[in-house]
């Protein structure tokens, strides 16, 4: 299994971009049956079961990075796991290299990690991307799928073409309508 | 007289600070702050009721499927809409298999690394390991070669230089008692309960249709559409799927997590001691067995000054008690003005400021319970439980007391759970509860289609002012949503989350908060590395900004102590 994971609150702005990615993904393009893209939301700590026993994943975030807001930074595993994590006091703060760490330890950590990050303008209350960042949605959108070629898994760009319509923006349909 | 600050900066902005002044190796005052506004409700305002749980579960990556109970809740509350049952069940199992997952990682991938020294497994005899596991437990997995593997593992990693990773941690620390044994043990079922989280994830995603983020909720009811029959459907299949997942998950809660508990408490028994704070508790009733939310499995109410005869019952989604007793203050903390409102009369108007030890310092809100501070979480929950002779409650609270008890060689008594350990206990006589209660509200949501009922949802009606409040009994302690609805439209929102009753500032009358008072006395050997601080503001399972999430692969410093 491969997994494409876009992390983020879609309530606060620009560090909705990882779950921006994914509604963009699954507008435009068709994964293999081996693909799963989801968005995970902040899950912190809970972020381990997304990461176990998958052949790849790629992670669409924002990034903390010196450069212009939009510009995008690729890392792999062994540069997200160079840094120790430090005392912690709530369940968020263990992030991405803690989970990768728990997982290595634990034997089941995923065969390849790529980090496809974004450097946020704004984040605060609000449910749409500065346009620096919603300018990055699509090459973000395309480096992952690049990765998911790369590893040999099919993204197939979708015809006819749907609507990027994410449910915080566009609302959704209820159960009696 | 020193001053620690703990000030995580893992995010654009940050969260929790935790001040303590440190006199003679005791915390002699402390301050706990929430270092991010958190005015998310106003992002609600205007919109459609209907969608709001999708909107709150968003509220925190952490807690997603309670703010989204709460939600329906506050929104049917409102209505006054009844949920038929089978709605009802299905929303319990999902309560109930988020709060396993939930203590489960939060024992032992968030805290437990505060009382074990992984380092120190690597001088543990695994034989002698095994013997000493097998006097608590017959888990298969505590054998001595599987013991070996995870010791080569560790040992492996050392070697490499990759346990570099946890170089921060607070291996040797002298607050770090366990024999190398323990640690051992300690460190395999840290390893194991990383399957346990996924296995809980999935019984949530089965019944939810996706995880993190549910998608099944609905004013009035749920999306699950139900025949056994049917493949597409909620059918028998998935139900057996996820009681499998369940009976799992149970046996790692009584044979791994009910000894490892019972161990960590006699071994560190002096943490009976410190972190009492406030002894005054609220929990509401959940895991409610009718559609209404009169009869309830898992039961509510306050305790005051400690006292389990002061209970008082919180009986029911409309009860009074609730209703008209919770109030915020902002008098310490930085919104305009110094005033006490009820949640449906509340605004949030920040207005940032300087920290001021004798001014405002938080922008967390201080939530009063009839005017008084009150302790929620799994303490609360346990404590009310033994108040109303709740008795799955008292006997797995009787059980760890004894085997803790045996194993320490002392008599352990109830008043030792008002402490750090005690919360960690109660966390486990809570998730034990929890687990048990889950099996016979899978058999009622079987028996109830079995007898021909499907129903799944009523229909909301929405008509001029309608004003609504839905609690839910977290795993973190009491939550509570607050609606005021105008033809059709949320015109006010308020959340009062658990982190806010335990982590709030003092209020107008001087009156610390739960963490705050619960810091007051801990030891602390060393200021740099105040591991006794963390070990007691992670008994109550923090989780406060819960909104950001930006990683920092290039950074160092995630989090600064600051010892001055």
């Amino acid at each position: 299994m491969i997994r494409v994971l876009g992390l983020g609150n879609v309530l606060m702005s620009d560090d909705g971009f990882g779950p921006f990615v994914v509604e963009h993904l699954l507008a435009r393009y068709e994964f293999g049956a081996d693909v799963e893209v989801i968005d995970v939301g902040t899950p912190g700590l809970d972020l381990t079961p997304y990461l176990g026993d998958a052949a790849a994943v790629v992670i669409v975030d924002t990034v903390k990075s010196q450069g212009a807001p939009g510009e995008l930074r690729l890392y792999r595993k062994a540069q997200l796991l160079r840094h120790p994590p430090q005392p912690r006091t709530s369940p968020h703060d263990p992030g991405l290299s803690e989970a990768l760490f728990a997982l290595t330890l634990a034997g089941t950590d995923p065969g390849e990690v790529l980090l496809v990050g974004a450097i946020p303008e704004h984040v605060g209350m609000g449910s749409r991307l500065s346009p620096a960042l919603q300018a990055a949605v699509e090459p973000a959108a395309l480096e992952v799928v690049t990765e998911l070629r790369r590893l040999g898994a099919t993204a197939r760009v979708r015809e006819p073409q749907a609507e990027v319509k994410p449910w915080w923006i566009a609302g959704r349909e209820h159960v009696d309508s | 007289m020193s001053r620690i600050t703990i000030d995580p900066v893992t995010r654009i902005e940050g969260h929790l600070r935790i001040d303590v002044e440190v006199n003679g190796g005791r915390v002699a005052n402390a301050w706990s702050s929430g270092q991010m506004f958190r005015g998310i409700e106003r992002i609600l305002q205007g919109r459609d009721p209907r969608d709001a749980w999708l909107f709150t579960q968003r509220f925190c990556g952490v807690c997603t499927t309670v703010h989204a109970i709460a939600s329906v809740r506050a929104v049917e509350n409102a209505l006054g809409l009844e949920v038929p049952l089978n709605a009802q069940y299905i929303r319990n199992l999902i309560i109930a298999a988020h709060a396993l997952h939930d203590h489960i990682v939060h024992f032992y991938h968030l805290s437990a690394l505060d009382w074990v020294d992984v380092v120190s497994a690597l001088k543990a005899d695994p034989a002698k390991a095994a013997t000493l596991a097998e006097s608590l437990s017959d888990w298969p997995n505590n054998n001595r070669l599987q013991l070996k593997a995870v010791q080569d593992r560790v040992k492996g990693f050392v070697e490499a230089g990759q346990l570099g990773i946890f170089t921060n941690g607070y291996w040797g620390h002298p607050a770090m008692k366990l024999p190398p044994e323990v640690n051992l043990l300690a460190v395999a079922h840290y390893l194991e309960a990383l399957e346990y989280q996924r296995r809980a994830n999935q019984v949530v995603a089965i019944l939810g249709s996706k995880t993190p983020n549910i998608q099944n909720l609905a004013v009035g009811g749920v999306a699950n559409a139900i025949n056994l029959d049917n493949e597409a459907t909620l059918n028998m299949k998935k139900l057996y799927q996820v009681k499998d997942l369940l009976d799992g998950m149970m046996a790692f809660v009584e044979k791994v997590y009910f000894p490892d508990i019972c161990a960590v408490g006699a071994m560190y028994a002096d943490w009976f001691n410190y972190g009492k704070g406030v002894p005054n508790y609220l929990a509401v009733p959940d895991l409610p067995l009718d559609g209404k939310g009169t009869q309830f499995d898992l039961p509510g109410g306050t305790i005051m000054n400690g006292d389990l005869s002061t209970i008082r019952e919180i009986k029911s989604f409309e009860d009074p008690y609730f209703k008209d007793n919770v109030a915020e203050c902002i008098a310490r903390s930085w919104y305009d003005g110094d005033w006490t409102k009820h949640p449906w009369d509340e605004s949030t108007d920040p207005k940032y400021g300087e920290w001021q030890d004798d001014g405002k310092y938080s922008w967390i809100k201080a939530p009063r319970f009839n005017g008084e501070v009150v302790q929620v979480g799994p303490l609360a929950q346990v404590l009310v439980g033994v108040a109303l002779k709740h008795e799955p409650t008292v006997r797995w609270a009787m059980k760890t007391l004894e085997t803790a008890g045996k194993i320490a060689g002392a008599q352990l008594s109830p008043a030792i759970l008002h402490s750090t350990l005690g919360r960690h206990a109660a966390r486990m006589i809570r998730t034990a509860v929890i687990g048990e209660v889950a099996l016979k509200h899978w058999q009622l949501l079987i028996e109830n289609i079995k007898k021909g009922d499907v129903s799944i949802y009523n229909k909301p009606e929405f008509k001029g002012e309608q004003r609504g409040f839905g609690f839910h009994e977290a795993p973190r302690g009491t939550l509570s949503h607050w609606v005021v609805i105008r033809d059709g439209k949320i015109a006010n929102y308020q959340a009062v989350v658990p982190s806010t009753w335990n982590a709030g500032p003092r209020d107008d009358k001087g009156r610390m908060g739960p963490y705050e008072a619960s810091l007051v006395g801990n030891p602390v050997a060393n200021p740099e590395l105040p591991l006794e601080v963390l070990r007691t503001v992670h008994s109550f399972d923090p989780c406060i900004a819960c909104a950001i999430h930006t990683l920092d692969p290039e950074g160092q410093e995630i989090a600064r102590v600051k010892a001055l």
